[in-house]
């Protein structure tokens, strides 16, 4: 652990208290990240940077306040302290905001989750501007006489974070990343100019795909687009590729939380323990993957990272619930935050599906929307590619799929085998049955 | 309740920005000489120009929830971005240590984007003067605590006053204050005090067992003396109605339809389905439709659309952009002829133009965008009422969220919050949580009507996403008919 970082936490620790807080929390992060951008076979934007950012929990006489600043002079911060506590002490008593019991920091696994890539240090300016290259030069030349415009960037970070409060708690975290990405626009009719891009995200970076496979694969999602327009408005089998997953489930998933229940701005409040969704839902919490996105060890809270299933073949069977929020519906705590979220896979590929279905949209985007939390209640704009005979025929473009989420994911009819792990969400391809898919 | 102490303060609290220029020297003793020398380790390698960012802002939020504000935030962000441009090319670096070593070594890595001979950096540094489009009668920073805390508690009051069936009410006050410093390589330094507030209310009913949710703000870079009593009864009278009003909302049927948007809100509209694709870098960069429409017409002649820096108190108000531009209104649209694109220093290089004040970014940390400020579509002469009597069967918009727009296509989507069926000329049922689509530069030439009642949004909370980056922007438009766009309903 990098000493001069617990040094200043304990410090800041030691000055909340005797600026007369009862108990806090203190949260340092830092993350030293770089990004490369091409454009035009040249760099387009380089950016290198070092960041640090200091988190405190104030808890004082039953009161409760954050704060946060990156102005780390002691004596910028001593002041700052002395701010914070004594304007906590002027909001209004709420007995339920504590530190945690000390009892839930207990068990942390013993696991190296193997979130440091080794070779992060040896990664140098010269592979940085190689992989970019890579990345604009095979959608240049997949994308050919189509290309209107490309733009390639990798970005990568060495993050670190360590986390103490003053009943007992104390984890620290190192992680790198390495982010790829590609964008291309293509030359259409008219005046239409299709955009498309494709990316990957990875811990180590010997997990990320080939540069050229990325480019390749922003050039051929921009393609599959030209020529897109809406069709009739008609009611058909949809495919949710993978990694589109997230944003319509996440509509769901947004009020499985305890904020949401006790507050009740959520259609799932009294849901537990019954069907939601069709038998092919399951949703499992998973903080403990070697080389996750969202792996980790304990939560924001300190509590322990454990294994949950969240719903079991469409029946709900936990909410996200954090400290304060478990006081305050009087349930037993899980955690305020998901880390991996996994859909099991299936066992078919997107394309095997589709040739079974014979007819329906392939839903490669989604652009706008809401779901209201409250009422689940949701409406989306789609794009994607209208398939017959199981190939696709038609580019699809300013459609839309509205639902409500209680009845949308009765509908779910299978689950592909092809888990998205780019994402801390590793959901695959979800098939949907009779979705009024809206346009002409 | 004890002593009126503000959440944070400090010694700059005393000090009123714009009239007291040399803040950054005065607090971190950021002198001439250090900025000079920093613009020329950045301009080592060569390169058009360069520019410095520094950034002290403090922001404060308080949280009323279940009848007490128990809770509060705070952040100070400190920090100086660090900007070589050679070309279209940016080189950028930033550090949170306002030291001269630190500065330096941001500068070494925004120097790294050119590699020809060094260039020198303007002898002298000039103040830039501009106008102050939101002058403060006292800092933010020094407004107590004790005096915000009870904006949120009549809020809440209110909002239980106004209907039994009200059963949470979620209220908070944000204010920010952000102090900025530009100085550029070709010797302008200028400094800035950006203020930020908004209250804001989110209600949640229940009737019969079913539960609707709406909320409402007002807000901008105003005085804390523009949240009166008549702003909380406002705010809270709003929501409460907007939320009475789904128990009764229908969901339309799907397909295309004529749509009128109301006057105000839903000008956000305007800025995502049609001002994007106006900013110049989509447009250099010949991602954006408009890029070869510049003189030609994409709107009937009774559109006019403007992006215009210099509203008072508006939230995307600025007295000069975050390269030292100053603030200003631009004519995009003029009777239905494109006129301009918005323009940071980049694009105005590329098109030999002048920049036109809309080089954005959202903190020391971003190198600039071209980015929208207050974008609004001027009134026309038609009643809003005559609006709605020459519609058959449509619907009528009155409150959207969540737009987004694909940029090379210009296909949109908004998710409709609030509205009303429109049958034989006249409101009917309410409808909610519904997609609106179609495509930007389509539903601009669609744009058949336009009225006479235009409307600015005084919201707080607008924020627009770009490239990562998020920015304050204002909006607001007359109401105005679009002949058709694909409504997202439930049932063909």
């Amino acid at each position: 652990m990098n000493k001069e970082m617990l040094d200043l936490v304990a410090w800041v620790i030691k000055a909340t208290k005797s600026a007369g807080a009862d108990n806090c929390k203190v949260n340092l992060d830092t993350n030293r990240s770089v990004e490369i951008t091409y454009r035009e076979r040249k760099p387009e934007n380089i950016k290198e940077a070092f960041t640090k950012a200091l988190n405190i929990e104030v808890f004082v006489n039953n009161r409760f306040s954050i704060q946060s600043t990156s102005d780390l002079r002691k004596g910028a911060l001593q002041d700052f302290i002395a701010n914070a506590v004594a304007a906590t002490k002027l909001l209004a008593e709420d007995p339920l905001r504590t530190l945690p019991d000390p009892k839930y920091y207990q068990g942390r696994a013993e696991l190296a989750l193997e979130l440091v890539d080794p070779a992060y240090q040896s990664f140098s300016p010269e592979n940085r501007h190689d992989m970019v290259k890579a990345l604009e030069k095979a959608c240049l030349q997949e994308g050919g006489d189509k290309v209107i415009s490309v733009t390639a960037q990798e970005q990568d970070g060495f993050q670190e974070s360590l986390q103490m409060t003053s009943n007992g708690f104390a984890g620290h975290v190192q992680g790198t990343y390495y982010s790829v990405f590609t964008e291309m626009t293509a030359k259409d009719e008219g005046e239409r100019r299709p955009n498309g891009y494709s990316y990957a995200v990875a811990v180590s970076r010997k997990d990320l795909p080939k540069s050229e496979v990325v480019g390749i694969e922003a050039a051929l999602r921009t393609l599959s687009m030209l020529g897109a327009k809406k069709i009739k408005t008609e009611t058909l089998p949809v495919i949710i590729e993978n990694q589109n997953v997230e944003r319509i489930f996440g509509g769901f998933i947004g009020a499985m939380f305890g904020r949401s229940i006790q507050q009740k701005r959520s259609f799932l409040a009294d849901k537990k323990g019954q069907q939601i969704g069709s038998k092919h839902l399951t949703l499992i919490d998973e903080p403990l993957i070697k080389g996750g996105l969202g792996s980790r060890l304990f939560d924001r809270d300190g509590f322990s990272a454990q294994k949950r299933t969240m719903i079991e073949a469409g029946i709900l069977k936990e909410f996200f619930v954090d400290w304060y929020y478990s006081r305050k519906l009087g349930w037993e705590p899980t955690s305020g935050s998901s880390s991996n979220l996994v859909i099991p896979p299936g066992k078919r590929p997107v394309s095997e599906i589709m040739k079974d279905l014979g007819r329906g949209i392939l839903i490669t985007g989604f652009i706008g929307g809401n779901s209201n939390p409250t009422t689940g209640d949701t409406s989306i704009g789609i794009t994607g590619q209208f398939f017959e005979k199981g190939e696709p025929v038609q580019a699809v473009a300013e459609m839309n799929i509205a639902d409500n989420h209680l009845k949308f994911w009765n509908k779910l009819i299978e689950v592909a085998n092809d888990p998205f792990l780019s994402s801390a969400r590793r959901f695959p391809s979800l098939v949907f049955e009779n979705i009024v898919v809206s346009g002409l | 309740m004890g002593a009126a102490v503000p959440i944070l303060s400090g010694s700059w609290q005393h000090l009123l920005g714009a009239e007291n220029p040399g803040y950054f020297e005065r607090e971190f003793g950021i002198s001439d000489a250090l900025c000079q020398k920093v613009l020329a380790e950045a301009l080592a390698k060569g390169g058009d120009f360069a520019d410095l960012f520094f950034e002290h802002t403090i922001s404060n939020w308080i949280v009323l929830e279940d009848g007490k504000v128990s809770r509060a935030f705070s952040d100070v962000a400190l920090g100086v971005g660090i900007r070589t441009v050679k070309g279209d090319q940016v080189g950028y670096g930033f550090t949170q240590e306002l030291n001269e070593k630190s500065m330096l070594g941001a500068a070494a890595i925004a120097a790294t984007i050119a590699n020809g001979l060094k260039v020198k950096p303007a002898a002298k540094l000039v103040w830039l003067e501009t106008k102050n489009h939101y002058p403060l009668e006292k800092l933010l920073t020094a407004v107590a605590l004790e005096s915000k805390l009870p904006l949120v508690q009549k809020i809440n009051e209110k909002c239980f006053s106004l209907s039994p069936l009200v059963i949470k009410v979620n209220a908070s006050f944000h204010d920010q204050q952000k102090r900025i410093m530009v100085v550029t390589s070709d010797g302008i330094k200028a400094e800035d005090l950006q203020p930020r507030d908004y209250l804001t209310t989110l209600v949640v009913a229940e009737k019969n067992g079913k539960r609707e949710q709406a909320g409402w703000n007002l807000g901008g870079r105003y005085n804390f003396s523009f949240f009166t009593q008549n702003a909380i009864d406002e705010i809270a009278a709003k929501a409460v109605n907007d939320v009475l009003q789904l128990f009764d909302a229908v969901q339309p049927p799907a397909g295309e339809m004529p749509v009128v948007f109301a006057p105000g809100v839903t000008g956000v509209l305007l800025h995502e389905a049609i001002g994007h694709g106006m900013e110049a870098d989509f447009n250099r960069k010949k991602t954006s439709t408009y890029c070869t429409m510049i003189g030609k017409k994409v709107a009937e002649p009774f559109v006019t659309i403007i992006d215009d820096g210099t509203i008072p108190n508006m939230l995307g108000s600025i007295n000069f952009d975050d390269e030292g531009t100053p603030g200003q209104r631009t004519v995009l649209v003029e009777n239905g002829i494109l006129k301009s694109y918005m323009h940071d220093k980049i694009s105005a290089h590329y098109y030999k133009l002048q920049p036109t004040g809309n080089g954005r970014r959202e903190s020391y940390q971003y190198y600039v965008q071209p980015r929208m400020r207050n974008t609004i579509m001027l009134a026309g002469v038609t009643p809003a009422a005559d609006i709605i009597r020459s519609i058959q069967k449509g619907i009528y918009v009155q409150n959207v969220s969540n737009g987004e727009i694909n940029i090379g296509e210009g296909d949109f989507a908004f998710f409709v919050s609030q509205g009303r069926m429109i049958e034989a000329g006249k409101l009917t049922a309410p409808i909610k949580d519904i997609n609106i689509m179609g495509n930007g530069p389509k539903m601009l030439q669609d744009i058949t009507m336009v009225g006479s009642d235009l409307e600015l949004h005084a919201g707080g909370t607008g924020a627009c996403g770009k490239g990562g980056q998020s920015v304050p922007c204002g909006f607001g438009q007359p109401s105005c008919l679009v002949k058709s766009l694909t409504v997202g309903g439930v049932k063909p």
